[in-house]
């Protein structure tokens, strides 16, 4: 151990110094603490480990390789014109896992060390523990989605060679959508994470969600299919983030549908995390 | 304040706390003592809301944990000292620890110095050993500067110089007015530190009561004496066995034990009867002991036949002769 060798006397004595005026009032009571200190305290965890910092890098260099990848598709096979930012927007469906795996690590680390424990010793009321990390979350995912957008759409633009149009408030409305999306699916996946506590239970589910399922649903084909893959949470965000394509139902809807998806995910977790001992 | 009534948690069949109802109260140190599998650790997590309670309530200074709205500001708790994300570092743990209820960061650095982490502070927590954990645990606890603290095990890995350490941080804390609450499984330590006791066996309340009345609950009134003259030894024993339920034994060198009467009693006796004494001493029961004593019908998860855990009172350890705490 690399105590320092203070004797115990001089420790207590230090304690003793070092207190603070009493907080006067009810014990517990005052201004801050609540919800603004649970976002607080949410936001110190999450950038105090390295894995927030890996996951938005990765998900970075995954939407400049697509982006690079999915303009030059476009340009040496001659693709009608579209507008530049539906690069970006196709690479959500892979980028989207950076913020899904940010967003369950985040959770599911503190089952594994236990810390969760301390978590709800800090913020007692369990509805404001999940409230707060998935706000935390999503607001970071906003902000990576939109840097994800104007860097890929720079990218795709260089590779694109003319094969695409460029109109700052398209671009401008795609940047706020892909963020939008990286922020709700994030906190579908806070929510997934808090109902199921293992990362592998909650990685499956939103795999499949989305991912597996799309793939299979569009894959096979048919209208039907493509039908019901609109209404799943990806099928839904490709809807709103993407410019210049027909859709089934206004960007609104779109938008509302991947937020009803996040809801259902956290009615789940906060049933778990409510019902069950910690 | 913490109150517990009708305290009780079941997993299935099982019934791990069952109708506990106690008061333990501030400006004194309360130790809660039972064996493996008794439900302390159950108890101290429903007192903070961590597992729900099947019937009954816990509640501190009138309130249940989680209606606290800065509730490090009311209780202090030390759980589980390993508990931490093992990359986070000790000072950015309490730091997250501080911000969600509004305790300036300055606060941090005073308890990481006052707990002796000051130049671990910015280490991962992950690399810290278990006596550093447990200084993290009780400088977590002290952060808020709470009236109650509620501390599981929180000697557990220290070393000598920690273990005096938390005894004089939680006896000052006690003297202070707060509310302390604390288990361990070393009754050496317990005794040295707390003032009143709660023993539960079998999640059932065994015992609520003084540390003084708990000793002499468990131990009749007997001393040991002295007496360098054979001839006023034997007057001595004649006149101490004369009453009733009194027993003396005699060892080789003229010691004498005497149940039934306190070294005082005797030192009356002995002046009254002009015998010369050359030693006297009440004998305490060690807290091990009278411990043993009480729970050697409920402990859970005895080893088997040795006899070494319990059902032997008395077998371990030597009087109490330890400082005053």
């Amino acid at each position: 151990m690399t105590e320092p060798t203070t004797t115990s006397g001089r420790r207590t004595d230090a304690l003793r110094a070092v207190r603070g005026t009493p907080d006067p009032g009810t014990p517990g009571g005052g201004t801050p603490g609540g919800f603004a200190g649970a976002v607080a305290c949410e936001w110190t965890k999450l950038w105090s480990v390295r894995s927030p910092y890996l996951c938005l890098l990765a998900g970075l260099v995954i939407t400049g390789v697509f982006t690079f990848y999915y303009a030059s598709i476009a340009r040496i096979n001659d693709h009608p014109v579209e507008p530049a930012g539906n690069a970006v927007a196709s690479s959500a469906v892979l980028a989207q896992f950076a913020v899904v795996i940010l967003a369950t690590v985040a959770v599911t680390s503190e089952y594994a060390t236990g810390s969760v424990r301390a978590s709800l010793l800090w913020v007692p009321r369990r509805h404001r523990v999940q409230a707060a990390k998935a706000l935390v979350v999503a607001v970071v995912s906003f902000a990576a989605g939109v840097v994800y957008a104007v860097v890929g759409t720079a990218v795709a633009w260089g590779a694109f060679d003319g094969r695409a149009s460029f109109d700052a408030g398209t671009t401008l409305r795609q940047a706020l959508s892909v963020g939008l999306y990286l922020a709700l699916v994030a906190a579908l996946a806070v929510g997934t994470a808090f109902a199921t506590r293992h990362p592998a239970g909650a990685l499956s589910i939103l795999v499949t969600l989305l991912w597996g399922l799309p793939s299979v649903l569009l894959g096979v084909g048919g209208p039907d299919l493509a039908a019901v893959n609109d209404y799943l949470p990806h099928g839904a965000g490709d809807h709103f983030m993407r410019s210049g394509v027909e859709a089934p139902y206004a960007p609104v809807s779109a938008t509302l549908i991947v937020v009803a998806w996040a809801g259902v995910a956290h009615l789940a977790g906060l049933y778990v995390l409510r019902g069950r001992d910690a | 304040m913490i109150t517990l009534r009708g305290l009780t948690k079941r997993y299935g069949e099982t019934v791990a706390v069952d109708g506990l109802t106690c008061d333990i109260k501030a400006g004194r140190v309360t130790g809660f003592l039972g064996p493996n599998g008794a439900g302390k650790s159950t108890t101290m997590r429903m007192i903070l809301g961590l597992d729900h309670p099947t019937r009954g309530r816990a509640l501190i200074a009138g309130l249940p944990y989680a209606s606290l709205r800065r509730p490090l500001r009311a209780v202090g708790a030390m759980l589980d000292a390993r508990a931490v994300h093992p990359a986070r570092s000790g000072r950015t743990h309490l730091v997250a620890q501080a911000r969600a209820n509004g305790i300036p960061v300055r606060r941090v650095d005073e308890v990481l110095e006052a707990v002796g982490l000051a130049k671990a502070a910015r280490r991962p927590a992950g690399t810290y050993s278990l006596g550093m954990s447990g200084r993290l645990g009780v400088a977590g606890a002290l952060l808020g500067d709470p009236p109650v603290l509620v501390l599981d095990e929180p000697v557990n890995g220290l070393d000598p110089d920690g273990v005096r350490w938390i005894r004089r941080l939680v006896r000052n804390q006690a003297a202070e007015g707060r509310t302390v609450f604390l288990s361990s499984h070393l009754m050496s330590e317990m005794q040295l530190t707390a003032d009143h006791l709660v023993v539960i066996g079998r999640g059932r309340l065994l015992s609520d009561t003084s540390m003084a009345e708990f000793l002499a609950a468990a131990s009749p009134a007997s001393a040991r004496a002295v007496v360098p003259d054979p001839g006023e030894r034997a007057t001595l024993v004649r006149r101490l066995m004369a009453a009733e339920g009194v027993s003396v034994g005699t060892t080789e060198s003229g010691e004498l034990t005497v149940e039934g009467r306190t070294a005082a009693e005797i030192g009356d006796l002995a002046h009254h009867c002009r015998v010369r004494l050359h030693r006297l001493s009440d004998v305490r029961v060690s807290l091990e002991e009278a411990y043993m004593d009480l729970t050697a019908r409920s402990v859970e998860y005895a080893t088997g036949g040795s006899g070494s855990t319990a059902g032997t009172p008395g077998a371990t350890v030597a009087q109490h002769q330890g400082e005053a705490p």
